[in-house]
């Protein structure tokens, strides 16, 4: 049922007018048997073709079990930023995680996905993987900021296109190019989506510092009376904060999705286990240090005797 | 344990020293600590059994990007030169280098928006589903009115502490301006009399001293708007007043009740009749309860 979905959105003219002639042709090379080669077909043939490109992205957002509610809360706000996403229900993780996303991703016809999975009740990781073969990115997610804290202020029309803007460090290096590309294919609003609305009235920021990306989203706004005459508006234009804050910490990058060869791995990642596990380690050697320096005093005092005091004896009486 | 130990010994957490960061692998550098929100420490040296296969990154990104001529009306996404360094640990700069990244951003797409000919902002009656629902923005709304109406009413008590202090300050002035006035008056006086006494009681007109009756200034009421009440009473000059009228009918009351049963005596006989008083009607309001006492009043 979803192939055939796919076959009356697929553009292209060539097989409609075969069709009177001969009527199985079209099935063969647009439906074909085997679930690669369509889906192949589908990101290749729409930009090779003589045709617009068209960006079909679809992706899916889902959580894992025992998420923590300020997580859940940011993939609401994921959720409500994209509109070319489709929320799925939680996967249970003890499973082999990858082959499970894997066949729910291709059920639902995306062809990526973002995974927020949260460990402990605590540590959020997200997943950002292209479906049928492409990367897979393992983040570390920290300072987390949802779009229902007071402070943030702003507010943009639901669906609108993003404006993404990335700073020059993304040129810096390989691994970071390919984040990028897949940033701006999964976070990107595909244009004349059926949820998307025509202006475009916030901004995106990726900004790589410290090694991690950062991320902000800003409303446009402009003064009222001034918004007819634009060039005058955009001097006056101030950025609000609307939306989630987060920083991705890159942790791995594979090359299948959800798994397969490691292609990159950040080698100043710790896992926040391992800190947790040294802070206890550290507070544990508190008494034991403390007992050492005692000792370690009494033999210093032991080898080296004072001498005796002149005035020991002054106020005996 | 081997392991274990072998991060123990990399993870330093105390020291601080230079960061070298962009090459990866081979630099043995050893890193600035940093911690963001949730303590992650980085690494001392980077480890070196990271994995960066650059070959396969460059074939990945090839295998998915889209295809050169592909319009730049679908990325929408510009780059952005950052031009120093930002401290992650400085919250200001880092949210600051954030904003001028987005504003510059906007810049330059609104000027390709231009050339191309298509609506960017959003006109201000378009109204569709927002982000966030109207409910949120009328809190968001409560709470920065809610801020605002603190500040100013941090900034009032201010200036009321300041004007207090100021106006004490007046009033001292005033004080001390009157008490050396009087002074001098009576210092005036004085010598006026004595100058009188010297001279004799002549009673010559020049040895008046001039006090000022003779200036032709008629007897000016006091300039004190509130005669009668002193500049220091706190009481807004209400204690003197009041209860005239029934001060006196309970004085009356009073006065006729000690000489009917004076002072001391017997406890608890005080007040009560005796056979010579019972029909002495002196104290009682006369005519007050005249008429009928079922009307009522």
């Amino acid at each position: 049922m979803g192939k055939k979905r796919k076959h009356s959105e697929t553009q292209t003219a060539e097989p409609r007018k075969k069709d009177e002639g001969a009527p199985e042709r079209p099935k063969r090379t647009l439906m074909g048997w085997k679930d690669k080669d369509e889906v192949n077909q589908q990101t290749e043939s729409s930009p090779d073709s003589p045709q617009v490109f068209r960006n079909k992205e679809k992706v899916m957002v889902t959580c894992s079990r025992r998420i923590n509610y300020r997580y859940r809360h940011l993939m609401l706000n994921m959720v409500s930023l994209l509109p070319h996403c489709k929320k799925d229900n939680k996967v249970e993780s003890r499973s082999s995680k990858g082959a499970t996303l894997n066949e729910l991703i291709e059920l639902r016809g995306c062809s990526s996905a973002l995974f927020f999975e949260c460990r402990k009740h605590q540590d959020l990781y997200m997943w950002m993987a292209r479906c049928p073969n492409g990367p897979s990115v393992k983040f570390l997610v920290n300072a987390v900021h949802t779009m229902e804290e007071l402070k943030l202020t702003g507010n943009h029309l639901k669906g609108s296109r993003p404006l993404l803007t990335f700073s020059s460090n993304f040129e810096k290096d390989a691994h970071w190019k390919l984040l990028k590309e897949m940033i701006i294919q999964i976070f990107g609003t595909p244009k004349e989506h059926r949820k998307s609305k025509p202006y475009h009235d916030h901004v995106f920021v990726f900004s790589i510092v410290d090694d991690h990306i950062w991320f902000r989203n800003y409303q446009k706004s402009v003064p009222h009376n001034e918004s007819d005459k634009m060039v005058r508006g955009l001097d006056k234009m101030t950025l609000v904060e609307v939306g989630p804050r987060f920083c991705l910490n890159p942790i791995k990058i594979f090359a299948g999705s959800f798994g397969g060869p490691t292609l990159y791995e950040n080698p100043f990642y710790v896992s926040p286990n391992q800190i947790r596990a040294l802070e206890k380690r550290k507070k544990a050697g508190k008494y034991a240090k403390k007992v050492k320096a005692k000792t370690r005093r009494k033999m210093h005092e032991q080898s080296n005797p004072l001498e005796p005091d002149e005035f020991a004896d002054m106020w005996r009486e | 344990m081997g392991p274990r130990s072998k991060d123990l010994s990399l993870l330093q957490v105390e020291n601080n020293v230079e960061d070298d960061a962009d090459d990866v692998i081979d630099d043995a550098s050893e890193e600035e600590e940093s911690e963001s929100e949730q303590e992650d420490v980085k690494l001392m040296e980077p480890s070196k059994t990271a994995i960066y296969n650059r070959e396969g990154l460059v074939e990945k990104l090839e295998d998915i990007s889209w295809p050169e001529n592909v319009d730049w009306m679908h990325k929408l996404c510009l780059d952005i030169d950052q031009e120093k360094e930002v401290d992650v640990n400085d919250d200001l700069a880092r949210e600051l280098a954030f904003y001028t990244q987005a504003l510059e951003g906007t810049r330059l797409a609104f000027d390709k928006f231009q050339s191309m000919g298509l609506p960017f902002l959003r006109p201000p009656d378009y109204y569709a589903e927002m982000v966030k629902t109207d409910a949120h923005m009328q809190k968001v709304k409560g709470k920065l009115l809610a801020q605002k109406r603190q500040i100013e009413e941090a900034e009032e008590r201010r200036k009321a502490r300041e004007a207090k202090r100021i106006a004490k300050e007046v009033q001292a002035e005033k004080l001390k301006e009157r008490a050396k006035q009087k002074k001098q008056e009576i210092e005036e006086v004085k010598k006026w009399r004595k100058q009188r006494q010297q001279s004799g009681f002549k009673d010559g007109k020049d040895s008046m001293p001039d006090l000022g009756f003779e200036d032709g200034k008629a007897f000016e009421r006091s300039s004190k708007k509130r005669p009668g009440v002193s500049p220091g009473d706190r009481s807004g000059g209400k204690a003197k007043q009041g209860g005239g009228k029934g001060n006196n009918k309970n004085k009356k009351n009073r006065e006729f009740r000690d000489s009917k049963f004076g002072f001391g005596g017997k406890k608890g006989m005080k007040k009560q009749n005796t056979a010579e008083t019972t029909n002495d009607f002196r104290a009682f309001n006369k005519g007050g309860a005249a008429g009928n006492k079922k009307r009522k009043r």
